[in-house]
């Protein structure tokens, strides 16, 4: 049962076409989960439709006198109708990751994504996608079995999104869609005891806040 | 040809820069848009294309700050509603809603390209045009939406005549008597050309099934 959801904020800009390529995925990955959020989303896309169609049009193009810009309007139309119409929506592909001795489906909002090979320390394994979106960076992140990511707090923002298994951390349990968005408000040290597979948004590396931990941070680089 | 009753959503009215979301107008807009899914109606999709632009060029404007891409924006926009003018479902949603997804997408791939290395084309992916959510979430959703498809394919190697009425039917939703009108033919002639039409069909199904 996914508890965890994008803000009604994020999903706006989301709709909106502001965001990262890399939150985009994320909210997209949640959203192909979430029934809830695919009903909100089919709202907002309707209600944001309507207000960039209707705005009033203070035309930025005033300074081409009217005549022309018929012109190539009409231009415009004679070369768009010139082509043939058809066209077939290709058959979307499947991508799956192996881990832990199976095979997990990947969110379609992944399709078109690439990743660096995958890059493990102990429990934790990582891949980096291959999105060019400097310093905001995004991982597919494997936990095995018992493994933790140790305690750790933000800079920026990190987003999880849980395509397998559960994880917990001092606050509460995940499961399988949600969708979690931590800042530098908050402070987590995440186990999972069954193992788990999830995608990872970060703009900032995690700074690593006690004792021992201290001397793992940059780890802090390797994780998120 | 489109009737010109049709046409109240006119050259002047886009100038007045008025909403273009009353009811009757959103009702015009779906009317223009099934006319060049079933017929490639060029005077339709010209309606469509003067209520759309200068919205789409201001659009444009305020992501790339300048006129030619805006330009660029409108035309690969208006060339997908027209090229993908028969996948649109209207039991999916409005006509601005499709055509708004269509430009987001766009845009956003065409933002991409400007900050970044890459050349990939991640919106559709992200956004889904044809609304495979939705059809995930709901298993009896989804066998209607598979059938669908096979349905559009086989509907696809129909006579002209048969597929227009098949298309028409079953993925615009118009009645029978709608489409008599838009197609401008005898409501008994709808009739015949669908009886044909299901007839082939069917037989093409069992044949695969
Ligand atoms: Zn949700």
């Amino acid at each position: 049962m996914i508890k965890h959801h994008p803000k009604h904020e994020l999903l706006t800009a989301f709709v909106a076409g502001e965001l990262p390529a890399a939150l985009n995925i994320a909210i997209s990955a949640h959203v192909e989960m979430c029934e809830q959020c695919q009903h909100a989303l089919a709202a907002l896309t309707e209600a944001k439709a309507e207000e960039v169609f209707s705005v009033e049009d203070f035309s930025v193009f005033e300074s081409l006198n009217s005549d022309l810009a018929d012109e190539l309007d009409e231009l415009m139309i004679a070369n768009i109708t010139s082509q043939k119409g058809e066209y077939t929506d290709e058959l979307v592909d499947v991508r799956s990751v192996d881990y832990a001795g199976k095979q997990v489906v990947l969110p379609r909002a992944l399709n078109s994504v690439d990743w660096a090979k995958f890059q493990g320390v102990g429990k934790l394994s990582r891949a980096r996608l291959d999105l060019d979106e400097g310093s905001v960076r995004s991982y597919l992140l494997q936990i095995a079995a018992g493994g933790s990511v140790p305690m750790h707090t933000h800079k920026g923002y990190e987003v999880t999104v849980l395509l397998d298994g559960t994880f917990e951390d001092e606050m509460c349990t995940y499961n399988k869609g949600d969708f979690i968005w931590l800042d530098e408000s908050f402070t987590h040290s995440p186990v999972s005891n069954n193992g788990c597979l999830c995608l990872t948004v970060a703009d900032d590396a995690p700074v690593f806040t006690e004792g021992l931990s201290k001397l793992l941070n940059p780890i802090g680089r390797f994780i998120y | 040809m489109l009737q010109t009753s049709n046409g109240t959503m006119n050259q002047s009215q886009v100038e007045n820069k008025r909403s273009m979301l009353t009811p009757e107008q959103s009702a015009e807009l779906k009317k223009w848009l099934i006319a060049v899914a079933l017929k490639r109606d060029k005077q339709a999709f010209a309606f469509l294309f003067k209520s759309f632009a200068p919205k789409i060029k201001s659009f444009g404007y305020k992501q790339f700050n300048s006129e030619a891409l805006a330009s660029d924006l409108l035309q690969e926009t208006m060339s997908l509603v027209w090229r993908k003018a028969h996948l649109y479902n209207a039991d999916k949603g409005a006509v601005t809603t499709w055509v708004y997804t269509i430009m987001r997408n766009l845009s956003f791939d065409m933002l991409r390209k400007m900050q970044t290395s890459k050349e990939d084309c991640l919106s559709d992916d992200i956004w889904p045009i044809v609304d495979a959510h939705a059809a995930d979430s709901d298993t009896e959703a989804f066998s209607d939406h598979l059938l669908k498809q096979q349905l559009a394919k086989y509907a696809d190697a129909l006579p002209e005549a048969q597929k227009q009425v098949v298309h028409g039917m079953y993925f615009n939703e118009l009645t029978q008597e709608e489409l008599a009108h838009q197609l401008n033919i005898p409501l008994g002639t709808v009739k015949s050309r669908l009886r044909l039409a299901l007839g082939k069909l069917k037989q093409q199904m069992e044949k695969n099934s």
